[in-house]
């Protein structure tokens, strides 16, 4: 079936200083290179974060040690904790939600293009805000969960905790944001044909992931608003003096809190998912439950928080049912498992370094799931909790579950995103200097929470039978920061030297290996029909979706015209863009009409930002306003604003 | 030739695993949880090891078929064509059932502790105040009237309840060797209890992040033998080595008072067993030489008791100073270390702020159990608490020492405090 398009002779265009440069970054809606900035300011943040935990483990390496101070320690596991969290996972996550989800449902661009870039910017405000913190020698240092009242006036009197409390909230507006605007896309902006059941793992997971975030954060919104409260304006909400009951921090904390990991988990989760079906040439196992047990990890996820709390004393009746309710969410999780071995059972093995990270989460999530089934019983967890074997559970997890999917997804991805291969050779060295690192990092963990090691401590003494399993930690740990530095090396030195990676260097079966790399800030010169869950394996290599379900196909041709005159006959995808040449047209001479670029997000992100600068500067009531000021009538002239030029 | 070079990682991938898991065996924990020496740790040592045993199983069973997978499906070339299966109803259905089988074989056992350690303690039990401070642990014992510090005596075969509280922010009570964790939560009291089965020295840490020197509050717990913890008890009561005797009878002796209240957390009141307890093995501890002070011989603490931290490189103190005890018993009943210690005996020094003094001297540690009772530590943390301990709210009171408040003492006059501290045995 043909469909006529008659498009205006000229589109309306942006400042021309917006089209290149450090401008075009800063104006940018594009949602391609919103995903670039994410990722690279996350990688950043990474590497602070990972400095601070070279500090921590050269600190815990041997009883004892002098290398930093008390207070030092504890801002650093502070912020090593609230780093890797809030500014490395999430926002990785984030890029690539951004970069993939409209390529993967066939879209252009996110629902709300404007709104995307005001959420990467007020991210960037709020990373470098909480940061900025160590130049006043007063970074967070009550834990990345800052237990009340340890956290009240009384007894962090100084401005560590206003850091971070504004920290959390400017970084909680950033997330909700993105959340809006992700539901939003994969609800409305899907190409036809592509039900929900035909949508790619990941943007299944990432879609349920926001779910997640805008249940969530409102919660720590809450807790954390009544902290400021008392900070900043004298309320009684976690004051003791005044019979305010800690719990109440530590039931709002965790409601959010542990949603928050499932949260960081699933799109690691849907990264795996994409990259073992092509590494393995077959169907990912077991698609509909992949699917369900992601939506029943995310219900259940609410149900599950007072687990962090069986030391509380809450009595056995909550205990038994949090305690039950938490073994229950292993077994969705456990499922994935299965199904990712049932993915790679039968097939036909390639291990890239993208299916090598693949492979190490099945591997380590497993571990961190079997310990984290141990927490599960509560009086053993009496033994567990707040002990180093904690400590191992969630760097399995976090590190050996999400941070391996991130890799595997980042080596997967690089490709489309710079148009070049990254060093498989190099890649193996990042793989394997990585994967023994963390080993050697978070095994011995194990061992010393079950040999008494109390987690947040400075320092232990000496013959406590602690010393080896510290000084293998630590080893651990800086072999990890040497594996990174091969990425590193590898990932700038591929983009000039790497092999041209062409629109599918791996043989892809989703939608975003039809189009070149990097591609054309419209990604698709037609929005595709879509038939199958396997988009591109139906076109190229049908012979491994003959047994997946397909809708009637669809041959989809275009009629352009040219301000009023045929410009000819563009036919389906497979023609115009599997094998392009690496030149191609425009979005105005495909009559295209793509977002204006604008700096209106930023503004309006660093002016909120100034607010809280305002606030933290002892309820500086000028510059508050000021700030509040320049954000709303920012808002204002954005939301007066066409996304786009006119068209006719 | 493809097939070793794949092969090659396996071997050292294992032996690293292997060396791994084995540099558990075998090795020196004495603050193990396993083995715990009451019945409550019993209980959970039964139950962690079930769940332990679980854990490994699924663990051989996955990583066992993921690495069989990785050899027996590897394929660089693409030279065979992928089994174009993509989903297996049974097998699915299959393995969500049996997961949760295994979980039900975790759940029952696990109710069933929860409910047993949580019941309410027996009437007959020892009470025990823990009230948690920023950064030392106050222990009480309300039927006796005995306050100390840092140093916790429970008689063996005895079930001991402990009433958990805090003056500030939260803390956690864990004893390895002995007991789960129980936190102290501002604004409430928690309960829990359990029985020593043999005498030993235990450590005792905080263990739920409390500020500056959380990793250091710790403290020692000994478990005697019952005649042994009476004594302890008798001699806690008395007034401090030099006070005026005169000084109330009234303070001294309340046995067998009425048990502290608490709040129920199950309506079954049940009796300290489990299922496989050891009975307690109550050795003497305690020799002639001890029994004046009737406190844990020195010389039978196992080395991991016996604080090790250094102390900081840049305090000094003047080693020729000899402290006189009399002198420091004239200075200490008008120093300012009566505005937050108690000493029973010494009407002036009545401060509720820091630990009780009044048998400091018979104590194996001090500084929240981070440094040997003897007389340098004690000079040298008088001349300056702050640089012995991070963010210590007691002040330096060193002459010449730096800090946020000025010190006034010479290394003499510290040295006569010290000196009379230690004499309260």
């Amino acid at each position: 079936m043909a469909t006529t398009v008659s498009l205006p002779a000229h589109a309306a265009s942006a400042p021309k200083k917006y089209e290149s440069g450090l401008w075009s970054w800063l104006a940018t809606t594009d949602h391609k290179r919103i995903g670039q900035l994410y990722l690279y300011t996350s990688l950043t943040w990474f590497i602070v974060g990972g400095i601070e935990a070279l500090l921590i483990r050269t600190q815990l390496y041997g009883p004892n040690g002098r290398i930093v101070s008390a207070q030092t320690y504890n801002e650093l596991f502070t912020m090593h904790g609230t780093t890797m969290i809030f500014l490395v996972i999430m926002p990785l996550s984030a890029a690539f939600f951004n970069y993939l989800i409209p390529l993967q449902i066939g879209a252009r661009d996110v629902a709300f293009p404007r709104l995307n870039a005001f959420s990467y910017w007020v991210f960037l405000f709020g990373g470098l805000f909480i940061n900025v913190s160590w130049l006043f020698h007063a970074a967070p240092n009550a834990g990345w969960f800052g237990y009340a009242p340890l956290t009240t006036p009384t007894y962090s009197p100084g401005l560590n905790i206003d850091f971070w409390v504004i920290g959390l909230q400017i970084l909680g507006v950033s997330s909700l944001a993105a959340g809006f605007n992700f539901i939003t896309t994969v609800i409305n902006m899907r190409a036809p044909g592509m039900h929900f059941m035909r949508m790619p793992v990941f943007t299944w997971m990432a879609f349920i992931t926001q779910f997640m975030i805008v249940l969530a954060f409102p919660i720590i919104t809450v807790a954390v608003t009544f902290l400021m409260l008392d900070r900043f304006f004298g309320t009684n909400f976690y004051e003791i003096t005044a019979g305010a009951d800690p719990l109440l921090w530590q039931h709002l904390f965790w409601l959010f809190g542990h949603p928050e990991v499932y949260i960081l988990i699933l799109p690691a989760f849907g990264l795996v998912s994409e990259v073992l079906p092509v590494f393995s040439r077959k169907p990912l196992f077991g698609y509909p439950v992949m699917v369900y047990s992601g939506i029943l990890i995310a219900f259940l996820g609410f149900g599950v928080w007072a687990h962090h709390m069986f030391a509380v004393g809450m009595g056995p009746i909550a205990d038994s049912f949090f305690s039950i309710t938490t073994m229950l969410i292993a077994i969705p999780t456990g499922v994935k498992i299965f199904n990712w071995l049932g993915t790679m059972w039968g097939g036909s093995l390639r291990f890239t370094t993208a299916m090598k990270y693949a492979i190490a989460l099945v591997a380590f999530f497993t571990i961190g799931g079997i310990s984290g089934v141990m927490h599960a019983s509560p009086p053993s967890d009496l033994q567990q909790t707040d002990s180093y074997f904690i400590v191992a559970h969630f760097h399995y997890v976090l590190f050996g579950g999400s941070m391996m999917g991130l890799f595997a997804g980042l080596y997967f991805y690089y490709p489309k995103i710079t148009g070049r291969i990254m060093s498989e050779r190099l890649g193996s060295w990042h793989f394997w200097l990585t994967a023994i690192g963390m080993t050697l990092t978070f095994f011995p963990m194990h061992f010393l929470g079950l040999d008494g090691m109390p987690r947040r401590i400075s320092t232990y003494d000496a013959g406590q039978g602690w010393e080896f399993n510290n000084h293998l930690a630590t080893v651990g740990a800086f072999m990890i920061a040497v594996g990174l530095l091969f990425m590193i090396y590898n990932w700038f030195h591929s983009m000039k030297a790497g092999e041209i990676a062409g629109n599918d260097p791996w043989g892809g079966a989703t939608l975003e290996w039809m189009i070149p790399s990097p591609p054309p800030d419209y990604n698709f010169a037609t929005i595709p029909t879509v038939t199958s869950r396997y988009p591109l394996w139906d076109r190229k290599s049908p012979k491994l979706t003959t047994d997946v379900p397909h809708g009637a196909a669809a041959e989809q041709e275009v009629d352009v015209t040219l301000g009023g005159k045929n410009a000819g006959r563009l036919k389906t995808p497979a023609d115009t863009q599997l094998n392009a040449p690496t030149a191609h047209p425009s979005a105005n001479e495909l009559g295209i009409v793509m977002p204006t670029p604008t700096v209106k997000p930023l503004i309006a992100a660093f002016a909120l930002g100034s607010v809280f600068i305002g606030l933290i500067m002892h309820k500086n009531l000028p510059i508050m306003f000021l700030a509040a000021a320049i954000f709303v009538l920012t808002l204002y002239s954005w939301l007066l604003t066409p996304l786009e030029p006119e068209h006719h | 030739m493809t097939r070793d070079l794949r092969m090659r990682w396996l071997t050292p991938a294992l032996a690293l695993l292997l060396a791994l898991s084995l540099s558990a065996c075998g090795s020196f924990a004495p603050n193990t949880i396993f083995g715990a020496h009451s019945e409550f740790g019993h209980s959970v040592d039964t139950l962690t090891r079930r769940l332990l045993y679980a854990g490994l199983t699924v663990f051989v069973l996955i990583e066992g078929l993921l690495i069989y997978i990785l050899v027996k499906f590897r394929d660089h070339e693409g030279n065979r064509e992928a089994k174009q299966i993509h989903g297996n109803t049974t097998l699915e259905i299959g393995w969500t059932l049996v997961p949760a089988v295994i979980l039900a074989f975790i759940a029952v056992p696990t109710i069933k502790t929860i409910f047993e350690t949580q019941a309410k303690a027996i009437p007959s039990a020892l009470q025990v105040e823990v009230i948690g401070h920023q950064w030392w642990w106050e222990f009480r014992y309300p039927q006796y009237g005995v306050t100390t510090a840092n140093e916790l005596y429970l008689p063996v075969g005895r079930t001991a309840n402990f009433a958990l509280t805090t003056k500030d922010v939260l803390h956690s009570f864990w004893i390895p060797q002995l007991n789960g964790k129980r936190d102290l939560i501002s604004n409430h009291t928690n309960y829990i209890w359990f029985t020593p089965d043999s005498t030993f020295a235990w450590n005792g840490f905080c263990a739920e992040y409390c500020g500056t020197s959380h990793a250091n509050m710790r403290f020692k717990v000994f478990t005697v033998t019952p005649a042994e913890f009476d004594a302890y008890i008798k001699h806690q009561q008395t007034l401090a080595v030099g006070s005026a005797p005169t000084a109330a009878a009234a303070d001294s002796g309340k046995t067998g008072a009425a048990p502290v209240t608490q709040v129920a957390t199950s309506t079954a009141a049940t009796t300290p067993a489990s299922a496989g307890a050891k009975p307690p093995v109550a050795t003497p501890v305690m020799n002639v030489s001890d029994t004046s002070t009737a406190t844990y011989p020195r010389s039978k603490l196992p080395e991991w008791v016996i604080p090790k931290t250094p102390t900081p490189a840049n305090l000094t103190f003047d080693e020729s100073v000899v402290g006189d005890a009399a002198r420091g018993a004239a200075m200490f009943k008008t120093a300012p270390c009566i505005a937050c210690h108690t000493v029973k005996g010494v009407p002036t020094a009545a401060g509720m702020i820091g630990p009780n003094l009044t048998h400091v001297g018979s104590r194996t540690t001090i500084a929240g159990g981070i440094y040997p009772n003897d007389l340098k530590h004690l000079e040298l943390w008088i001349k300056n608490a702050p640089e012995m301990k991070a963010g210590s709210l007691m002040p330096l009171f060193g002459k010449n020492e730096k800090g946020a408040t000025p010190g006034f003492y010479t290394d003499q006059q510290i040295a006569d405090l010290a000196a009379y501290l230690s004499s309260l045995k």
